[in-house]
């Protein structure tokens, strides 16, 4: 589902600021969740930023994404922005931290905006169905502004899957919900990621929420000129 | 991967569209304060256009109604044949020039009955193509002539009526009266001519100079005087006019080259057209350093707009859509803004015209001037409006472009 080797991204310049991030390997299988959790400023985003092409990585050995030959490291390479753009919009969904929902639409159409971008249809049976799941059937007309964060950060989950992506690429999800609500939206996430056949990447230092789930991590131990991440034993 | 995945070019172009649409709605406070910083611009520029051209036009229509302002008069008498006629009908600009006789022979009596004549009235010669007749559906012909309106007043006369028009002259110690029955077969406003005259043809004026000048004239009823076939026509002066105003000058610069001292309208012409250059210059100082203004706050506008939606435009990135989608985006809106700055302002240019019109209508000091643009004047306005949403555009196009998709990942 997913295979990746060598990936390095420097960040920053100069001996003091420059940090580099390096992941030697990384296989994720459909409906698989896995945790990216380390102390802050290792540089999880940067990795997120990097797996979702959204960063020039400095190194990359090899990155397949599903059962498409398309080796995304050579795209990368040469920096083909509209290939790139055209992969991210079909195989992944991002859940951003705050939500990322365009103020000026209401939530059905900021969940079927991607799939509207592709050319799908505005909805789907997934899409009814996660929409049912998380409560969101009676905000569909409301606009983001009318919701509370809660609402929003599912809103803005069910607009990451509602494409139905290959990979979920999450940045810390829960970090502005209490914990209460943190802990509802993680629980939904983990079925429907599961029950849909996606992977997930969900970037937490939320340590309490990913052992409460069980869910396998990618550990960030720091080195001399960055950090590196390694799954878990 | 498979090619039904993706959108048409206009399906994707039609959502761009609407997205932009909806923003501009959600934004609608700050939609309107752009728009309206157009409007500010547009409607005073419109009006205060709308009332140069219509002065302008006004002064310009009177000039043109009245062909007296086309007319060059000599103001010298010489002696000039035909060929020099045909000269100077040759000169460029000149739509009519006729000859005309000595002064004294300029002049002849005309009678309807015991209480109504005029002695010593003025004869004008005159041809198809007289700008002073322009109105007229006949020209003079053979016993058909034409009256200024104040000697029909006189007269008490109206076209079809029949008068006698006499001439003297005194030929060898005896007083002779040459008479001639005439028509009238057309009268011209006073406007066009104040003084009490009679437009006849020109073979009719040399016969009476002619027969003043002692020949038998059987067409005035006098067999008596001499004879002579071979009198050759000589002409004193003409009456010439110019095509348009902007041609006086030349033909004034040409009699004068030969000597021929003229009066004209020139000065009042020259006045016109200084007066439409000077209006221009203010208007186009008033209308640059709007617009620069104008520019200047949509951009500053769009940028601050754009600036403060950096998060959604990256978001739009992160989505998917590249970016000639998200300069699209900026484009539309600053068209659609456009638009309705120009609507509004066509719209509120058409209400404060309105409302000069009505002050203009009752005032005598601008009778006739009427606040008013052409369409395309509205669409050279139009033109230059997209010109400066063209400019707003590319400014806000080069800021959104350096937007990176990941700036959505990272904190506010």
């Amino acid at each position: 589902m997913l295979t990746l080797s060598e990936l390095r991204v420097v960040r920053g310049e100069g001996t003091t600021g420059r940090h580099e991030v390096y992941l030697p390997h990384l296989e994720l299988a459909s409906g698989d969740m896995l945790a990216i959790v380390g102390p802050s400023g290792c540089g999880k985003s940067t990795l997120l930023e990097a797996l979702g092409l959204l960063l020039q990585p400095s190194a990359l050995g090899r990155y397949v994404l599903g059962p498409s030959a398309t080796d995304l490291a050579a795209l990368l390479q040469v920096e083909n922005e509209s290939a790139l753009a055209r992969i991210r919009s079909r195989e992944l969904g991002f859940l951003l931290q705050n939500g990322g929902l365009l103020p000026f639409l209401n939530v059905r159409d900021n969940i079927s905006l991607p799939r509207r971008l592709l050319g799908l249809p505005a909805s789907s049976e997934r899409v009814h169905h996660a929409c049912a799941i998380l409560g969101l059937e009676p905000l569909l007309d409301k606009r983001p502004g009318a919701l509370s964060i809660g609402e929003r950060q599912r809103t803005a989950f069910v607009r990451a899957m509602a494409h139905e992506p290959r990979l979920l690429l999450a940045d810390e999800p829960t970090a502005a919900l209490d914990p209460q609500a943190g802990e509802v939206l993680f629980g939904l996430i983990l079925s429907l990621v599961q029950e849909l056949d996606m992977a997930a990447l969900v970037v937490s230092h939320d340590r309490t929420l990913v052992n409460q789930f069980g869910l396998p991590r990618l550990i960030a131990t720091l080195t001399s000129g960055g950090s590196r991440f390694e799954p878990e034993p | 991967m498979s090619q039904s995945l993706s959108p048409s070019r206009s399906g994707r172009t039609a959502l761009i569209l609407q997205l932009a649409v909806q923003d501009l709605w959600h934004d609608r406070q700050v939609s309107l304060c752009i728009a309206a910083a157009l409007v500010a611009v547009i409607a005073p520029l419109l009006l205060l256009f709308g009332l140069k051209h219509g002065v302008v036009s006004q002064l310009q229509r009177e000039l043109l109604d009245d062909p007296r302002n086309l007319e060059i008069r000599m103001l010298t008498s010489g002696s000039y044949d035909e060929n020099w006629l045909d000269e100077v009908r040759a000169l460029p600009g000149v739509s009519f020039a006729i000859g005309q006789t000595r002064s004294l022979n300029t002049q002849a009596d005309l009678l309807r009955d015991r209480q109504h004549f005029l002695n010593g009235i003025e004869l004008i010669p005159s041809a198809a193509g007289d700008p002073l007749l322009s109105n007229q559906t006949d020209y003079p012909q053979g016993t058909g002539i034409v009256l200024s309106e104040p000697a029909a007043r006189r007269l008490e006369v109206s076209v079809g009526d029949r008068l006698t028009l006499a001439a003297s002259r005194r030929l060898e110690g005896r007083q002779e009266r040459g008479r001639l029955q005439v028509e009238v077969i057309g009268v011209i406003a006073a406007a066009r001519f104040p003084r009490p005259a009679a437009f006849v043809e020109l073979p009719l004026l040399i016969e009476l100079e002619r027969f003043r000048d002692g020949h038998a004239s059987s067409l005035l009823g006098i067999e008596h005087g001499t004879q002579r076939d071979d009198y050759p026509v000589r002409f004193a002066r003409a009456r010439i006019f110019a095509s348009e105003g902007d041609a006086v000058a030349g033909i004034v610069e040409a009699l004068e080259a030969q000597r021929i001292e003229t009066a004209s309208r020139l000065a009042e012409i020259d006045n016109v057209r200084a007066i439409n250059r000077v209006l221009g210059l203010i208007f186009g100082v008033i209308a640059i350093t709007a617009l620069v203004g104008c520019l200047a706050s949509m951009a500053g506008a769009f940028m601050a707009n754009i600036d403060r939606k950096r998060r959604e435009y990256a978001v739009l990135r992160l989505l998917g859509f590249q970016r000639p989608a998200v300069a699209a985006f900026v484009a539309a809106q600053v068209g659609l803004l456009t638009l309705l700055g120009f609507i509004i302002g066509l719209g509120l240019f058409a209400l404060g015209s309105a409302v000069f019109n009505r002050a203009l209508a009752t005032s005598h000091m601008a009778a006739g001037v009427v606040s008013h643009i052409t369409p395309a004047h509205a669409l050279i306005a139009l033109a230059l409006t997209l010109g400066v949403a063209l400019l707003v555009a590319i400014i806000g196009v080069v800021r959104a472009f350096g937007i990176q998709p990941a700036e959505s990942l990272r904190e506010a």
